[in-house]
C-alpha cells in the first residue's frame, strides 16, 4: 500500500528556455527536477531553477545533450523516476526512449515504436497513407516520357526533385507542360552529378503554401486535438513567429484537419504531445500530409494560450500512465495568440548566429502576456548551440487584440549584448500584409526584401 | 507498529477553525493542490455548504468550479464534503429532495468521500444521509460517519460503542471516525473510549479527528495510533496546532518515533507546510500555535472555528472586550438547551443565543435573558434539528415556546422541493445555482455570477511587493520615492515617460 502517486523526481535533458519551462511546471506539481547541464550551461539560469543539476560533458552537443548513455547515465545516477527529453536534441531519439525502460526510467514522450516510426519521413508518409490522410501527388520518374505522363495526373505546376537530393539543390518548379521533359533531363543529370543518383522525383508544387498544423495528446487509446498552429512565418524551415488558432482558415478545411491528425494519432496508437504538420493549399483548400513531431514544439504555448491547458502537465500526466484528462468535447479555444521567437541571430546578415556575453534584458509583463526565457542580465549565449533567446506570446479575445497586445510587448523588450531579431519581429508585426493573417510560407522572404535587408546584407558582407 | 495514513484538513476545518473560513480563495487552493495530491494524503477535508457559501459571499467565487478545478488537479486523492445532511448553506432544514440534488451536484463536481454527522446522533437521519450519498455516487462515494465526541453524564463509552454498532450494520456507511470538534478527548478517556469503538466497529476502519484546541490531540493521536487507529486527521503548517489539527509534520515524525510507519512525501509535505506558512504571512493570517491545557474550556466545549467566528462578530460590534462574559454565558446556555454537542449547527446556535442574552441584559437582571430569541433556537426546542440528547430546562422551554413566534415557526411550512425551487428560481437555472439560490440571498450569488472568473494561481512571495505597488498606484504623484535600511536602498524617481 502506498500513499503516494506520480514521479517524484524529473530528469530533464535539455537546455534553454523550454528547460526552464518544464522546470516550471515540474515544481509547480511538487516534482523534483535534475537538470542536466554541459559545462557551457553550468551557470545558466534554468541550472539555477532546478533543484539539482547533472554535468553531462563538454559544451558540443554531440558530447553533451546529444550522448544517449550520458543522459541515462546521469537520470540513473539522479535517482530519477523519468526523463523529460524537451524538443531538439534527443527529444525524438527512440535509442534513448528504448535506453530508458532498460533501464526502469519512464521517457516522457512516444513509444519508441512511434518515434521510429515518425522520424522516418517515408515510413511516416506511409502511415499517413495508411491513415487515410492525403499526401502531396507524386513519384519517382524513370525518364522524361513518363514524367509527363505522371505530370499530367499530379497537375501542373510540379515541382522536379532529385530523389536523394537536399538543401535546395536539384530543385525546379515546371509550370509548363512543354518544358517537363527538358527540366526531368537536367535535373537527373545534375542530381546524378551532385549526389551520384539520378533518379527524380514529381510532385505537385503548391504556391502560395502555408504551413498548419495540429497539436494532439494521445495516451495510447484515446486521441484528442488542440486546434490549429500557423507557422508559416518561416524562413528555410525555420519558424519565426506562430499563432493559433490558424487564421482564415474556411471552417470545413479547419474540420478536416482535425480530423486527419487525430485519425493518424489514432493510426498510431499515440501516447503523449504531438503534432501534425500539413502544407495547406489556401486557393484549392486542400491540405497535404506533412510529417509528425513527436514531442512538445517550440510553438507550444500559443495553444496552451487557447485552451488553458498547460502541455507539459499533461505530458507528465500521460506518461504517469493516467488515461487523457481531457475529452474532445472539454476542449475549449478561447481567443487567439500569437509567438514571436527572438533569436540572437542578425535577420541584416543573413540571419548570423550572434553568441556572446547579454548585458541587459528587459521583458514585459502584463496580462495576456507570457514570456518564456532563458536569459537575464549576465546570461551567456554559448556558441554551440540554437540561438533561440526568448519567446514572447500574446493572447487576446481575437487575432487583432492579440496582435496589439504583442506589439505593445515587443516595444517592451530590450536584449544588449548580443544582436537580436527583435527589431525586425516589430516590423513583421506592422507590416499590414501580416496584419491582415493568412500569409503564406513566402511570405517571409518577401517582407524580408521589401525592407532591403537582404540588399544591405549583399552591400555590408 | 503500525501503517498509518493522514487525512489532511487543512483546506477546509483549518481554513475554518483559525481563518474563519474566510482566509482561503481558489487562487490559494488551486496553486497548491497539485503538489497535495503528491503527498500521499489518504484524503482531504476539503468543503463543507459554510465554505461553499463563504466562496459566494466573501469571495464572489463559484464554489462549484473550485470544486472542479481541485478534483482536475488532485486525480488521486479522496476529497471529502462535511455536512450534516439536513440543510444547505442556509440553517434552515431542506427538502430530503433538495439534499439529493446536493449531493448528486457534489459528486459530479467531484467529490467522493463524504461525512455523515447527524449532531444529535439520530441514526434514522444518518442512515438515511448515507443512503443518499451512496444513491448519488455509487461505489465510488466513500461514506464516514461521524462519533461526536463531548464530555456529558449521557456520553460514554458504550453510548459511542452502540452507535459504532449501528455504523458497522449499516451497508451505506464504509467507515467512522471520532470528532473531537472542541479537542477535549484526553489520552486517558481515548484508551478505553477507541478500543470500545473500534470492537463495535467490526472491521470498519476508525479515523481519529481531534482538534489541537487544548494541546491534547498530538498526544491522543500517539495514544490512538496504538490502539488501532489508522488514519490520523491533520493540518499543515499554519493551518495546523491552535484551534485546528494537529501539526502534520510534528505528528509524523512523533509516529516514526514511535515506530510506526507513515507513507508520505516528506520533501512535499514540508513544501505543503511551508506554503501555507507564507499564505498566513502574505495575507496577515495567524499561524496555528501549539496551544496549553485550559480547564475552563470544559464548561463551554465551542470549537475553533466558531470561536473565532464570535471573536471577529464582536470585534465588528466593537465588543471584544465582552467575549469572556459570552463564553460563561455559552456555558449557561448550553445547559439549559440540554447540552447539545457543540457541532454545527449548535454552536452557532447557543453562541447566538448566549448573545443575545448578554446585549439585551442592560443590568445583569435575569428577566432579560431569553427576550430575544433567534429562530434556529426556537426550532431547536420545537424539535425541528431531531430531538435533544437531554430535556431543556422547563422555564427555559416554557418562556421560548409563550413567544407569538414560536407558534408561527411551529405552524412553518415543509420546506420546498426541488420542482418548487425551480418554480421560484426560474425553470432554466442550472442545479448548481438553483442550490446556491437556494441557500444564500440572491444578491450574493448575483454578485458571484456578476464578477471575473477567479484567478487560479498564486505567489505568497510576490504580495508584499504588490501590495507596494498598489499603495504607491493609489497616492498622490510623489517626485520621489525611497526605501532606505541597512544593506538595502530602493529608489523610484517620477518623470515622463519617454
Amino acid at each position: 500500500m502506498s500513499g503516494r502517486h506520480g514521479f517524484r523526481r524529473v530528469l530533464v535533458a535539455n537546455r534553454g528556455e523550454i528547460a526552464a519551462r518544464v522546470i516550471r511546471t515540474c515544481r509547480r506539481l511538487g516534482i523534483e527536477t535534475v537538470l542536466t547541464v554541459s559545462d557551457a550551461d553550468a551557470g545558466s539560469v534554468p541550472a539555477r531553477l532546478a533543484d539539482k543539476v547533472a554535468a553531462i560533458g563538454p559544451p558540443p552537443a554531440a558530447a553533451s545533450y546529444l550522448d544517449v548513455d550520458a543522459v541515462v547515465g546521469a537520470a540513473v545516477a539522479a535517482g530519477a523516476d523519468a526523463v523529460h527529453p524537451g524538443y531538439g536534441f534527443l527529444s525524438e531519439n527512440a535509442r534513448l526512449a528504448r535506453a530508458c525502460a532498460a533501464a526502469g526510467i519512464v521517457f516522457i514522450g512516444p513509444t519508441p515504436e512511434t518515434l521510429e516510426a515518425s522520424g522516418d519521413k517515408l515510413a511516416a508518409r506511409e502511415h499517413a497513407v495508411a491513415a487515410g490522410l492525403p499526401v502531396l501527388p507524386g513519384g519517382h520518374v524513370a525518364g522524361p516520357e513518363q514524367g509527363v505522363e505522371l505530370a499530367g495526373r499530379i497537375g501542373f505546376p510540379v515541382l522536379v526533385k532529385a530523389a536523394g537530393g537536399g538543401g535546395g539543390r536539384g530543385l525546379r518548379v515546371v509550370r509548363d507542360p512543354g518544358e517537363l521533359g527538358q527540366a526531368v533531363a537536367v535535373a537527373s543529370a545534375e542530381a546524378e552529378a551532385a549526389f551520384g543518383d539520378g533518379r527524380v522525383y514529381l510532385e505537385r508544387y503548391v504556391s502560395p503554401a502555408r504551413h498548419v498544423e495540429v497539436q494532439l495528446l494521445g495516451d495510447g487509446q484515446r486521441v484528442v486535438h488542440l486546434g490549429t498552429r500557423d507557422c508559416s512565418v518561416q524562413r528555410r524551415y525555420q519558424k519565426l513567429i506562430e499563432e493559433a488558432p490558424a487564421p482564415l482558415l474556411a471552417d470545413g478545411l479547419r474540420g478536416r484537419l482535425h480530423a486527419a491528425a487525430v485519425a493518424l494519432g489514432e493510426h498510431l496508437r499515440y501516447r503523449g504531445a504531438g503534432t501534425v504538420e500539413f502544407l495547406v493549399d489556401p486557393e484549392r483548400e486542400e491540405f497535404y500530409f506533412l510529417e509528425v513531431n513527436a514531442r512538445i514544439q517550440v510553438e507550444h504555448p500559443v495553444t496552451e494560450a487557447i485552451t488553458g491547458l498547460d502541455l507539459v502537465e499533461e505530458q507528465i500526466a500521460i506518461a504517469e500512465g493516467r488515461p487523457l484528462r481531457v475529452r474532445q468535447q472539454d476542449v475549449a479555444f478561447d481567443g487567439h495568440a500569437i509567438e514571436c521567437r527572438i533569436n540572437a541571430e542578425d535577420p541584416r546578415r543573413d540571419f548570423l548566429p550572434s553568441p556572446g556575453t547579454i548585458t541587459g534584458a528587459v521583458f514585459p509583463a502584463g496580462a495576456e502576456v507570457r514570456v518564456d526565457t532563458h536569459v537575464q542580465a549576465g546570461a551567456t549565449v554559448p556558441p554551440h548551440y540554437d540561438s533561440l533567446l526568448a519567446k514572447v506570446i500574446a493572447r487576446g479575445a481575437d487575432r487583432g487584440e492579440a496582435l496589439a497586445t504583442l506589439r505593445g510587448a515587443l516595444d517592451r523588450c530590450a536584449v544588449d549584448g548580443v544582436v537580436t531579431n527583435l527589431e525586425m519581429h516589430r516590423g513583421l508585426l506592422a507590416d499590414a500584409e501580416f496584419g491582415k493573417g493568412g500569409v503564406d510560407t513566402g511570405y517571409l522572404g518577401r517582407f524580408l526584401e521589401s525592407v532591403a535587408y537582404v540588399q544591405e546584407n549583399h552591400g555590408s558582407a | 507498529m503500525a501503517q498509518l495514513e493522514l487525512v489532511d484538513v487543512s483546506l477546509r476545518d483549518g481554513n475554518q477553525s483559525l481563518w474563519g473560513a474566510t482566509g482561503l480563495r481558489t487562487a490559494h487552493v488551486a496553486q497548491i493542490a497539485p503538489v497535495l495530491n503528491r503527498v500521499g494524503f489518504r484524503a482531504l477535508d476539503f468543503s463543507s455548504s459554510t465554505a461553499m457559501g463563504v466562496s459566494v459571499r466573501t469571495h464572489q467565487e463559484n464554489p462549484w468550479d473550485l470544486l472542479r478545478l481541485t478534483r482536475k488537479a488532485m486525480p488521486d486523492t479522496r476529497l471529502q464534503f462535511i455536512g450534516t445532511g439536513f440543510r444547505f448553506i442556509s440553517w434552515e432544514r431542506a427538502h430530503p429532495e433538495v439534499m439529493e440534488l446536493v449531493y448528486t451536484s457534489l459528486v459530479n463536481a467531484g467529490m467522493d468521500r463524504f461525512v455523515v454527522l447527524d449532531p444529535t446522533h439520530d441514526m434514522d437521519a444518518v442512515r438515511e444521509t448515507a443512503r443518499i450519498i451512496k444513491r448519488a455516487g455509487g461505489t465510488g462515494a466513500e461514506v464516514i460517519a461521524a462519533l461526536t465526541y463531548t464530555v456529558s453524564a449521557a456520553h460514554d463509552d458504550a453510548f459511542y460503542a452502540g452507535i459504532a454498532a449501528q455504523y458497522a450494520a449499516c451497508p451505506d456507511i464504509d467507515r467512522a471516525y471520532v470528532k473531537d470538534p472542541a479537542g477535549i478527548l484526553t489520552p486517558e478517556r481515548a484508551r478505553t473510549l477507541l478500543p470500545a469503538v473500534l470492537g463495535a466497529l467490526n472491521g470498519k476502519p476508525l479515523e481519529l479527528h481531534a482538534h489541537a484546541s487544548l494541546g491534547l490531540s498530538p498526544l491522543t493521536c500517539l495514544v490512538a495510533a496504538g490502539l488501532g487507529v489508522r488514519v490520523l486527521q491533520v493540518g499543515c503548517g499554519a493551518l495546523g496546532n491552535g484551534t485546528s489539527l494537529p501539526d502534520a509534520e510534528k505528528l509524523v515524525a512523533n509516529l516514526r518515533a514511535d515506530g510506526h510507519t507513515v507513507d508520505v512525501d516528506d520533501r512535499l509535505l514540508a513544501a505543503v507546510a511551508r506554503y501555507f506558512d507564507s499564505v498566513a504571512e502574505a495575507e496577515g493570517l495567524p499561524a496555528g500555535q501549539p496551544r496549553e491545557y485550559d480547564a475552563a474550556f470544559m464548561h463551554h466545549q465551542v470549537a475553533g472555528g466558531v470561536m473565532t467566528t464570535l471573536r471577529r462578530q464582536l470585534s465588528e460590534l466593537g465588543m471584544e472586550y465582552r467575549f469572556g462574559e459570552v463564553m460563561e454565558e455559552v456555558g449557561r446556555v448550553r445547559a439549559e438547551l440540554g447540552y447539545p454537542i457543540m457541532v454545527t449547527p449548535f454552536p452557532q446556535m447557543v453562541i447566538g443565543q448566549a448573545l443575545a442574552n448578554v446585549l439585551s441584559a442592560h443590568s445583569p437582571n435575569e428577566a432579560a435573558r431569553y427576550d430575544q430569541v433567534p429562530d434556529q433556537v426556537i426550532r431547536y426546542v420545537l424539535g425541528k434539528f431531531g430531538k435533544p440528547t437531554m430535556p431543556v430546562e422547563p422555564s427555559v422551554l416554557d418562556r421560548i415556546l409563550s413567544r407569538p413566534r414560536a407558534l408561527e415557526l411551529a405552524a412553518e411550512p415543509p420546506p420546498l422541493s426541488v420542482s418548487e425551487l425551480r418554480h421560484r428560481f426560474g425553470e432554466r437555472t442550472g442545479d448548481e445555482e438553483l442550490l446556491l439560490r437556494f441557500g444564500m440571498p440572491g444578491g450574493e450569488v448575483d454578485g458571484m455570477v456578476a464578477a471575473a472568473p477567479p484567478v487560479t494561481h498564486y505567489n505568497p512571495d510576490l504580495q508584499p511587493v504588490l501590495r507596494l505597488l498598489r499603495e504607491l498606484a493609489g497616492r498622490r504623484p510623489a517626485a520621489e520615492l525611497t526605501v532606505d535600511k541597512p544593506g538595502f536602498r530602493l529608489s523610484v524617481r517620477g518623470g515622463q515617460r519617454d
